[in-house]
């Protein structure tokens, strides 16, 4: 469960961003989250809301997109959204491979109301 | 209303004190790695056992990483090696915050090997970068073979996977050979080693080689 610390180091982004811009309110902020980035979209939420509580941040909506994992095979370079495993490539049936997308989380964007 | 474009991944801080962390061992030489799995699958028990041979090569420290207590630290102080123990207070992962922390207590220029043990988790400790050079997974035998497709990140974001207590596997119905596939399956480039104990006696030869291999290729960079 270390969506709290997720949450937290993503706050601090926020306020680094957001600083000097003469923001009145920030409406909502979005991420993108991997498929593959062990971070559980409620769990995220919860700890959004329990962290901004009483902040002005609060009421700001937190808006989750869910980013698939993409994976490109070492023997031939094709792409593909990787769902299961044993990873086979489409393409050529080659069996290593480099995820490209879907390891992390990504702010994508903050939505807010300036002075 | 305004948009800002941010694009930027939520642990960019993190990565940040990770990569000053990787660049500072990399100037004193110091090799550093991060041992993970869940907590009971032998990590500590692992260190015991190979402390006493890496620091004949090696000037080893050791940081040991739980939510309460010294107890790992004092386990290791009793191999010889210098241990440092940070207590998470309830986090279930290290960060490299932290391991900057920690790292600012040991001598550079004494020291070839740092070994980490992260807080005994097999999701959390996965997805924060410390700076280190390599990455161990502790899986144990009676966490069952299935656990390899249920944990992927662990499997994926790791160098290799270290199978525990294999000598209880016939007690636990857990098939050793199934889980090796399935680690392989999610992640074909492991390695994967084995340690524990053979007829009684502990043995981890294939993971003492490994790190070894791995020292002296940093070193040859």
């Amino acid at each position: 469960m270390h969506e709290t610390a997720l949450m937290q180091n993503m706050l601090a982004i926020v306020d680094k961003v957001i600083e000097g811009q003469q923001v009145k309110k920030v409406n909502s902020i979005t991420l993108s989250v991997g498929k593959l980035s062990n971070a559980l979209p409620d769990a995220l939420t919860f700890a959004f809301e329990a962290l901004t509580a009483d902040t002005p941040l609060k009421g700001c909506k937190l808006i989750l997109k869910e980013l698939p994992a993409v994976a490109v095979c070492e023997a031939c370079g094709a792409d593909t959204i990787l769902n299961d495993f044993p990873f086979s490539c489409p393409k050529c049936g080659g069996k290593f491979y480099t995820i490209v997308q879907g390891e992390d989380i990504y702010i994508e964007s903050i939505d807010c109301e300036l002075e | 209303m305004a948009e800002i474009k941010v694009q930027k991944d939520v642990k960019s801080l993190n990565k940040e004190i990770a990569e000053k962390n990787r660049a500072e061992f990399k100037k004193h030489n110091i090799f550093v790695m991060n041992i993970m799995g869940s907590p009971g699958s032998g990590k500590t028990t692992l260190l015991e056992n190979i402390l006493p041979v890496l620091a004949k090569s090696y000037r080893t420290a050791v940081i040991e990483g739980d939510l309460a207590t010294q107890n790992d630290a004092e386990r290791i102080r009793k191999t010889g090696v210098e241990a440092f123990q940070i207590n998470t207070n309830g986090g279930c992962h290290l960060n490299a915050k932290q391991i900057e922390a920690e790292y600012a207590k040991i001598d550079p220029d004494h020291t070839d090997l740092i070994i980490i043990e992260n807080v005994g988790n097999l999701v959390c400790p996965i997805e924060w970068d410390l700076g280190e050079d390599l990455r161990v997974v502790l899986l144990s035998a009676p966490e069952g073979e299935d656990k390899p497709l249920k944990y992927p990140p662990a499997m994926l974001k790791t160098d290799a996977v270290v199978i525990t207590k294999a000598d209880i596997a016939s007690f636990a119905d857990v098939n050793i050979e199934q889980m090796k596939k399935n680690i392989l399956s999610v992640n074909p480039k492991a390695v994967v080693l084995e340690a524990g104990k053979v007829n009684g006696v502990y043995s981890a030869e294939s993971v003492i080689d490994y790190i070894k291999e791995k020292i002296k290729a940093k070193k040859a960079e």
